[in-house]
Parts: structure tokens; sequence; C-alpha cells
């Protein structure tokens, strides 16, 4: 966006360099102003605690006493600690499946939903509720649904002729794309929102033109659709991206990170750590090391969004 | 993207668009093929809901059955006998009036903190360029990658010591100022077009002026959209009112709820229940009734030419 | 701005740090007495509404000691330990805290935050007073420990025609036992189950960690394991009791399963008995005839009344916190004297708890309750096994937690072969305890 910085003086001359800087200092006065309320409680409350937390990554602090300084002892710890790498590896499986899968399906919600059709809002509801329903309600109900022997879904495979279906969530092959499953579920109507918000920001005009001009719904869908939600998707994947990593109540309340290890993802190994082992320090590198995978998908994510809108 | 920019001729297309006939959503089935088509889809939208409110029908069903029923091997999926007993006992024994009340009080005091602030904010990220801008941003996005299962010791040290632990100051600034809210509407200000500031700005409008006159109105479905995740997370809120509430007169609806039912060994799950499912019905009518305000009408839509 | 932000950053962490470092700090010594003037000691627990203990230990307290005042303060107890520490580190948890785990003392005390009670004297017979000791100190006083034993529903097993156990099983004679129960109780008509195993992995391994000699939770050598997975999954496979698949996909409760006669048979701790007490008398649970027996042993070495049966449990017990001093300090040591005196006892089995001294007096009180089963063989089972520590206490034993529950759920629902996942958790374990 461009900034505001443009002189309403129309002048041939450009601005004298000590005017430029006084607008630069203005624009970064109002600039502040508007942030400050916000960042003020952010930094205080939210910022403060994360640095400390960076900090505690290099030390040894099991939450009384002192902090000792260790240094990158406890990266090099993470290195070669195995169930720190089978975290990782169950949080990566986890994302990969389960970021296109919501983001499909949530904005395919979306846009179905987006009509004026009677009884909408009710469907709307519908698609929402998992995700104000109880956690525990929704691990409960689910891990009944895929109880291997009794449970519905595997009747209903019984009954289509699949004689061995998987045990799901007993399963350490099936644990976790069953948990995608579930998690997906329960975020499309979060998402769903995010992008029903989004998609009013798309004019009907341009619709109409280009249907005048016989563009069939997916060419509508594909370039003028899709364009103006940028900023929307944008964010969605971002959130996205980064809740996937960040995973952690509703695995905990299926599964425990159970059969096994086979549904263990960071989250749970930095709580686990932390308040189960009380080695706190540690699970801080953890942490950073969690931060650091978001922040990276992150940036990218950004940069591929600025060569797409410039 | 568009020649209009005259708000004169904005005004004037805006009228004629609203008073053509609505074209696409309303009307009536050309053909037979549509009609059945569009009874087909409502079918299929209807077993979806369905499906989707299945755990939903778990917890009224468990809620209306003995304590030892509600797990059981075959699972029963309706209750044997129908037992209003837990919603009686909630009701009449608990302190659920309290905690409604302190859930309301957190839920609307950090919604119109996040929603006004934040937007506040997206504002000066999203229209005012300066120095550190996209660092700061970037800042606030980071935040959000860390868990907060990793900061809270740290974090509730320092409120303990700023004697807010135990009051609920400590949930309200805790919620109120995520860097969500400011993403959310910093995405939905970019949609808007320069032009309407511009000219804003040429009237003589200052930027505090803008952000109110122009941007707000203009997002209210992020808005809406904003108020409504920022409500149902608070409301569901449960660690963050288990570590910092400790005095029963401020406990929040999951907290009450929770420590109701369970003692060391068990939970008794029809109460449980019971409870959630009075939990989650409040925000099941706002959002009902607070859709229209994600699904603007054509009156704005239309500004965005 | 990239400065300021540092500076500022650095202050906070360091005000934080020191502000949790100042709560590992000294007591002044006590004072001589404290029977004169008035003193308020916090206490804390858990669930105070559905646990009664805790109030019917500080009313006989303060009985003892007029001049104190105890306020119970209210824990949630899912999260209790999460709290307590966050509590801890900011300098606001009450002077006694009461100890849910091993695992919390051993956290507590390794960070200097509990008083040293190795000068309060402990009766003679208390059992579980080892699970507290670190380094030589002790750090805590148990008040109540539940010994696992055999539930048994005597109606099912009349109708099935299998006698009652007498005492002197192994887990050869239990399993035996269950298969005659499975063909007696189909033919009686009943669609129970001989057992129901809950889906702790207490259940199978802290049996194999209490009854195998020199066996060691924390070698990382979890083969001696591997005979009483080999019983159980026997017992899931031969339909013998619920698999594990099942039980933890429908979230079954031991508390259902016995008290609906679902199974005739359940290895579950001691609380059980008042909550069962409680459900039979309420209707929640089906009003039969039900009996304790010692739980199976590994060999008829250990199996009988005239020997002593093996058996796990972990205690519970009070703690001091290090912030106390004064008169408060002796207040709570007398406090911690008096949890595991006799009359403390006798009041805590007059509500159902077992505690951690049993003595002739107190079995009466305990079998004098309403509806509970009188006849020898329960009473030996509650009050003669040799209960031997669930948990030891050692920094390293939630290490070796996490690794068994894995190996625990990847063994029982079939996921991974028992050899595979014995060694895996031995990895698990060795990799992150160094």
């Amino acid at each position: 966006m461009t900034a505001i910085a443009t002189d309403v003086d129309t002048s041939p001359t450009p601005p004298l360099p000590r005017r430029r800087s006084r607008l630069r200092r203005r624009n970064s006065l109002i600039g502040w102003s508007f942030i400050l309320p916000n960042f003020l409680g952010f930094a205080l409350l939210t910022l403060i605690p994360v640095v400390t937390l960076f900090y505690l990554g290099f030390t040894n602090w099991n939450i009384f006493g002192t902090a000792n300084w260790t240094g990158l002892a406890n990266f090099q710890r993470l290195l070669g600690d195995t169930t720190f790498h089978t975290a990782v590896l169950n949080t990566f499986y986890y994302a990969v499946l389960h970021i296109p899968l919501t983001f499909v399906v949530s904005l395919g919600l979306a846009l179905l939903l987006n009509t004026k059709l009677r009884g909408v809002a009710f469907f709307r509801t519908a698609a929402f509720f998992p995700y104000i329903t109880s956690i525990v309600a929704i691990a409960v109900v689910w891990n009944l649904l895929f109880s291997p022997q009794y449970g519905p879904i595997n009747q209903l495979l019984h009954f289509v002729g699949i004689a061995n279906p998987p045990t799901w969530l007993q399963s350490t092959t099936w644990a976790l794309p069953a948990t995608v499953i579930v998690s997906t579920w329960r975020d499309m109507g979060y998402y769903m929102v995010l992008f029903l918000a989004g998609l009013q920001t798309v004019p009907r005009e341009l619709h109409e033109a280009a249907r005048v001009d016989g563009a069939s719904v997916w060419q509508r869908f594909w370039n003028v659709t899709m364009p103006c939600l940028r900023p929307t998707t944008f964010f969605v994947t971002v959130m996205l991206t980064i809740n996937s990593f960040k995973v952690f109540d509703l695995i905990l309340v299926m599964t425990n990170g159970g059969p096994g290890n086979a549904t263990l993802v960071l989250s749970q190994f930095i709580y686990q750590t932390a308040f189960v082992q009380n080695q706190f320090g540690y699970a801080s590198a953890a942490s950073i090391v969690l931060f650091l995978i978001c922040i990276v998908v992150t940036i990218i994510q950004f940069l591929i969004n600025k060569r797409r809108s410039a | 993207m568009s020649a209009i920019t005259e708000p004169a001729t904005l005004q004037r297309s805006l009228q004629e668009l609203a008073e053509r006939p609505p074209e696409r959503d309303g009307r009536a089935p050309r053909s037979r093929g549509h009609r059945v088509a569009r009874v087909f889809g409502y079918i299929v939208l209807v077993i979806a809901a369905a499906a989707l409110l299945v755990p939903f029908f778990w917890m009224v069903s468990s809620s209306l059955k003995p304590a030892n029923d509600v797990f059981s091997v075959p699972v029963k999926w309706l209750p044997q006998t129908w037992d209003w007993s837990n919603y009686v006992n909630i009701w009449t024994h608990s302190n659920i009036v309290v905690w409604i009340r302190n859930t309301l009080v957190l839920a609307v005091a950090v919604t119109i903190l996040q929603v006004f602030t934040g937007s506040f904010a997206a504002y000066g990220f999203a229209r005012v360029k300066f120095r550190g801008r996209d660092a700061l941003f970037l800042a606030y996005i980071a935040t959000i990658a860390v868990p907060w299962q990793s900061y809270m010791i740290p974090q509730f040290i320092m409120l303990s010591k700023m004697h807010l632990a135990n009051t609920l100051w400590a949930i309200i600034l805790l919620q109120a100022f995520s860097a969500f809210g400011v993403f959310l509407m910093k995405q939905y200000y970019e949609t808007i077009p320069e032009e309407l500031s511009e000219a804003a700005r040429i009237d003589g409008l200052s930027e505090y002026g803008i952000w109110w006159r122009i941007m707000v109105p203009l997002s209210v479905p992020a808005m809406a959209s904003l108020t409504l995740l920022t409500f149902v997370t608070v409301w569901n809120d449960y660690l963050g009112p288990l570590i910092y509430l400790r005095n029963p007169d401020l406990w929040t609806l999951q907290l009450g709820l929770q420590t109701f039912v369970s003692n060391q060994y068990a939970a008794n799950y029809g109460l449980m229940f019971a409870g959630l499912v009075i939990s989650v019905v409040p925000i099941g009518i706002v959002f009902l009734f607070g859709q229209k305000y994600f699904v603007e009408g054509i009156a704005t839509s239309g500004m965005k030419g | 701005m990239n400065r300021k932000f540092a500076a500022a950053a650095a202050v906070s962490i360091a005000a934080t740090l020191s502000l949790a470092a100042c709560s590992g700090g000294v007591s002044t010594a006590p004072s001589a007495t404290s029977d004169n003037k008035p003193v308020t000691i916090s206490v804390s627990g858990w669930s105070l509404t559905t646990t009664p203990e805790f109030q019917v230990l500080a009313d006989g307290f303060h009985k003892q000691h007029p001049n104190v005042t105890v306020q119970v303060k209210d824990y949630d107890a899912a999260n209790y330990a999460t709290l307590l520490t966050a509590d801890l580190a900011a300098g606001t948890a009450p002077d006694v805290v009461a100890i849910k785990q091993v695992t919390d003392m051993v956290t507590f005390a390794s960070g200097g935050q509990l008083v040293d009670v190795s000068d309060v004297k402990l009766s003679d017979g208390i059992k579980g007073a080892s699970s507290y000791k670190l380094d030589g100190k002790q750090y805590a006083i148990p008040y109540r420990l539940d010994g696992n034993v055999l539930f048994y529903n005597k109606d099912l097993f009349k109708a099935a025609g299998v006698p009652d156990p007498d005492g002197t099983w192994t887990w050869d004679d239990y399993t035996a036992a269950a298969e005659k129960l499975k063909t007696g109780l189909k033919s009686a008509g009943s669609s129970a189950l001989p057992a129901y195993l809950h889906t702790w992995n207490s259940q199978v391994q802290s049996f194999a960690t209490a009854q195998t000699p020199k066996a060691d939770m924390l070698s990382g050598n979890y083969a001696y394991m591997k005979p009483y997975y080999e019983q159980a999954l026997k017992m899931q496979d031969e339909g013998l009791q619920l698999p594990f698949a099942t039980a933890s996909a429908n979230k079954t409760t031991y508390q259902a399963e016995f008290g609906k006669q679902q199974a005739a048979m359940e290895l579950m701790g001691s609380w059980y008995v008042a909550t069962l007490l409680a459900q039979q008398k309420s209707g929640d649970a089906d009003k039969f005839q039900w009996g304790m027996a010692p739980v199976p042993q590994r060999t008829s070495a250990t199996a009988g009344t005239d020997k002593k049966p093996v058996t796990f449990g972990d205690p519970t017990g009070f703690a001091i916190n290090v912030k106390t001093d004064g008169a408060k300090l002796t207040a709570a040591k007398e406090f911690l004297s008096y949890v595991e005196s006799e009359k403390a006892a006798e009041s805590l089995a007059q509500i159902g708890i077992s505690p951690a001294l049993v003595t002739d007096a107190v079995t009466k009180t305990f079998f004098g309750q309403q509806g509970i089963p009188t006849d020898s063989l329960s009473k030996f089972a509650w009050g003669s096994q040799k209960i031997a520590p669930q948990n030891p206490p050692s920094p390293k034993t939630p290490i070796a937690s996490t690794a068994l529950t894995a190996m625990h759920s990847a063994i029982m629902t079939g996921s991974t072969s028992l050899d595979k996942a014995i060694s895996d958790a031995g990895a698990q374990f060795k990799n992150q305890a160094g």
C-alpha cells in the first residue's frame, strides 16, 4: 500500500530534506499513536514473558531456584533426543495433512454458504458448532466413533466388505491421520467464518461482468474471487500453519500422544518436559525450536504474498 | 482495479445496483433440473449438518444419563431413562449464576478491548508507513507462534508480583491484546482502496477521523467475525482461568463446571455434559443471530469497486 | 527502538528470575512452643466438596490444638501439581502443602521448596514414609496409603459356580479362575466379563515392578515386565477382559465396570472402597455382595494368608512450604505429626480412607462402615499386604513414566510387538535420562 507521505504541495521542486524528515517523524508519531494502546498491553503481557522464555532456553531452570546459563547445552541435547525427533516428525506430518485439507474444506464451505438461500444461517451455525463444542465432548465422541470393535465407522466399513478395518485411534499407523480428520472437522467452521468475512470484499459487479463475458464458474472463482480474497487467504494460511504446528489440546484429550508415541506432537513434548519432568529450561529450548519452525514458514509465506501482491 | 473514484459516481452506481432486483440467489429455479439439484443440495446439507452436530447430540444424551451409564460397551446413543436431575443439580447446587456472570464480564470486556485496540493498531500497521513497522508486525505474529504453556509460568510470576493474579483483570489483560485481532483487521484494511482515504484526507479529515469514519464502517464483516471469535475463545477458555482465578467467586463457567463435577478419581461425566450443554447454547444463539454481520448486504460490498 | 527493547527485556528477565529465585529462602528457627498464642496455618487440598479428608484432618487437629486454626485451600484435583507449582513459584502457596504424587515431592524438594521434616517423629508401623525420603532427608509425612486389592463380585462367582478367591492365587490361578468364570457366566446367562483391567499402565507395570525381585523402574531395562504383559495380553485375547483398545476408545470407567456388574473381578486401589459403598447406597452402582482379596502373586512363595502378598501403592501426604517460619512452622510440624497419628488414622478410616497407619483399632473402624464386607479375607487384603512403592522418589521417575506410558499403549493395542516396545521404552528412558 502506498504511504501517506505524499506531499500535498504541487510545486515541481522535490521537498526539502528537512521537510521530508519532519514528515517521516510525523508519520512515525501517528503510526505509533495508533499502535500504542494495543502494543502496550501486548508488550507487557506477552512480549516480555516470550522474551524471558527465549532466555530460559539457554539455562537449566526448573521453575524453582536460579536459572544457570548453560549455553547451547539444551539444544545439543535436543539434537540427540529421539523422542524430540519423533515429536518434530509427527508435527510436520500432522501439519502437511491438516493445512491443505482444512483450507480447501473451509473455503469450500464459505463459498457454498455465502448465499442468501433460506435456512443458510442454520447450516452456517451447524458448521461452526464443532468449534464451540467442548473439546472433551469432541474427544469422547470421536473416540467412540472410531472404536475398533463397536464403533459405527468400522461397523460401516465391515458392512461394505472391508474385513479388517484399521483400529484408527488405537493404531500407531492410523492415529495421526485420524486426529487430522477430527481436527479439520473441528476447525473448518472457524476458518469458514474468516473466509466468509473476506468474501464480502469481492465485488459482485466483477462476477456479473465475468459471467456476462461467458466465464465458467471455475474461471470466475480462480480469476475473480481468489485474487480479491488474497489478503484473507494469506491471513488464513498463516494462522492455519501456526495453529497446526502448535496443535495441543485436541490431541492431548483424544490420544494423549499415544498409542506409543504415534501422536506425540511438539507442544505435548514441551508440556511433558516442563510440567511432568520439571525441566523447564529444556522445554523452553524446544519451544524456541517450535517457534523457529513457525517463523521460517511464516516468513516464506510473507515473501510469497509480497511478491504476489506486487 | 476500477475507475470509479468519485464519491458521487460511486453513490449513483450503488443506487442502481441496490434497485436492481436480486439476481443470483433469490431467483426461482429456472428449470426442473435446477430444482432437483437444489433439493439434492439441501439433503446433502442436512445430512452434513446432522453429522456436524453429532457430538452436541452426544453431550445432550449423556447429560440425561446417570454417571455410570455414560460410558459403556457397547455404546448407548440414547439414554434409557431421561434423567433431568443433572440439570436441576447444576442450577440449584452449584454457583452457576456467578460463573455465567463472570464469564460474561470477561467475554464482553475482552471482546471490546480486543476489537477496538486491535483495529486501531491494525490501521497503524496497514496505512501508516514508519520505520520498523514491518519488523514490529513480524514480532506480533511471532508471539502467536509460541505455545502458551511455554511462557505461562513466567507470565504468572509476573502478574502475581503485580498483584493481578486471582482477579478478573488478569484474564482481561491476557486476552485483550492479542496479535490475532491486529492481524485479522490489518488484512481486511488492505482490501479497502487507498483512494477513499485519499479523498477523505483531501477533505481535511485526520488519520483518526479516517479510521473512525471510513475504515470502521467498511470493515463490519471483519469486526463481526473478530468479535465472535474472541467472544467464543474467552467463553471457552479453561486453562487461563484455572491458573489465575483461584477464588471461587471469580470462577468462569468452564472452570466452575469442571471443578463441580470432578473429584480426585473421576469426573461425573453426565453432570459435566449437562454443564457443557448449558454453556454452549448461548454461543450458538449468538452465532445464529449475529451471522448477518459477517455477510453484509449489497450496499457496502459495492464500495470495493 | 531495538535497543530499548533489549534493555527492557533484560530488566524484566532479571526481575522475573530473581523474584523466582527468592522463593527458595531459608526459614528462621521455629519458636519454642505454639500452644498458647493463636496461630493460623493454611493447608492445600483438592476437590473439597467431594474429598472430605482434608477438612476431617483439619477439624481433628484443631480439637487437639485449639489455638491453631487450619484453613484448607481448595485446588483443582486434575491440575493440582501445575497449580501448586505456579503458586510456589510466585510465592503464594499455603503453609502446608498436600503431596498428591510422590513425584511432586521430588520436584518441590529438589527445588528447595520444602522444609526438612526428618525431626517429625513417625508412629510405629506407619507405611509409605520411605517414599518421601530424598537424599536421606524426610520431606513429607504420609497420612494415607492405598494399595491395590482384587475386588470380586461374590454374586457373580456364585452364579458361575466358581469358588471365591481364597488368598492363595498366583497369576496363573487368576487366569484359570477367569477362564472358569467365562464359561460359568455364559451358562448362567450373564453378559458380564470375568475381569476388567483398567487402562492405566500401572495395572500391569507396577505389579511387575513390585513383585519381581530386584526390579528397578529406573534401570531402563524393562524386560522383567514381559511375563506380566504376556498374561494381560492372554486375558485379552481369550476374551476374559475388555481389550485395551475398546476400553480406551469407549473411556470405560472402573467404577462403572465393577459397580454395574460388567465384570466379576477388578484390580483397583483401596480408595475404590469408599466410592463403591457410596454408589451402592445412592443407586449409581448395583447392590451386590462383593469382597476383597489379595492381588495375584508371581509365585506361591508370597501367596497365602499365612504369607506376605506383595502389591503396590503410593502414599498421600503433607509437606511444609519452606517459606513457613516462626510459630506457623511449629504449628505446621505439629499438624504433620497429627496426620500420621493413630487418632487421625481412625478418623480417616471412619470416612473410608485407607490410612498409612493400620492398627487393629483402625481396621475395626474401617470395617465398621455400612455395607462393607467384613470377612477375614477382605480385612487381610486391605490391611496385611506388603505395599511396595509405585513410584520411587527420584527425579528420573517422571522420565521413566512417560516412556512406560507410551510402551503400555503400544503393547496393549497390539500396535507394537512386546519385545520391540520394551526395548523402545528402555532406549527412550536412557536417551532422556542421560
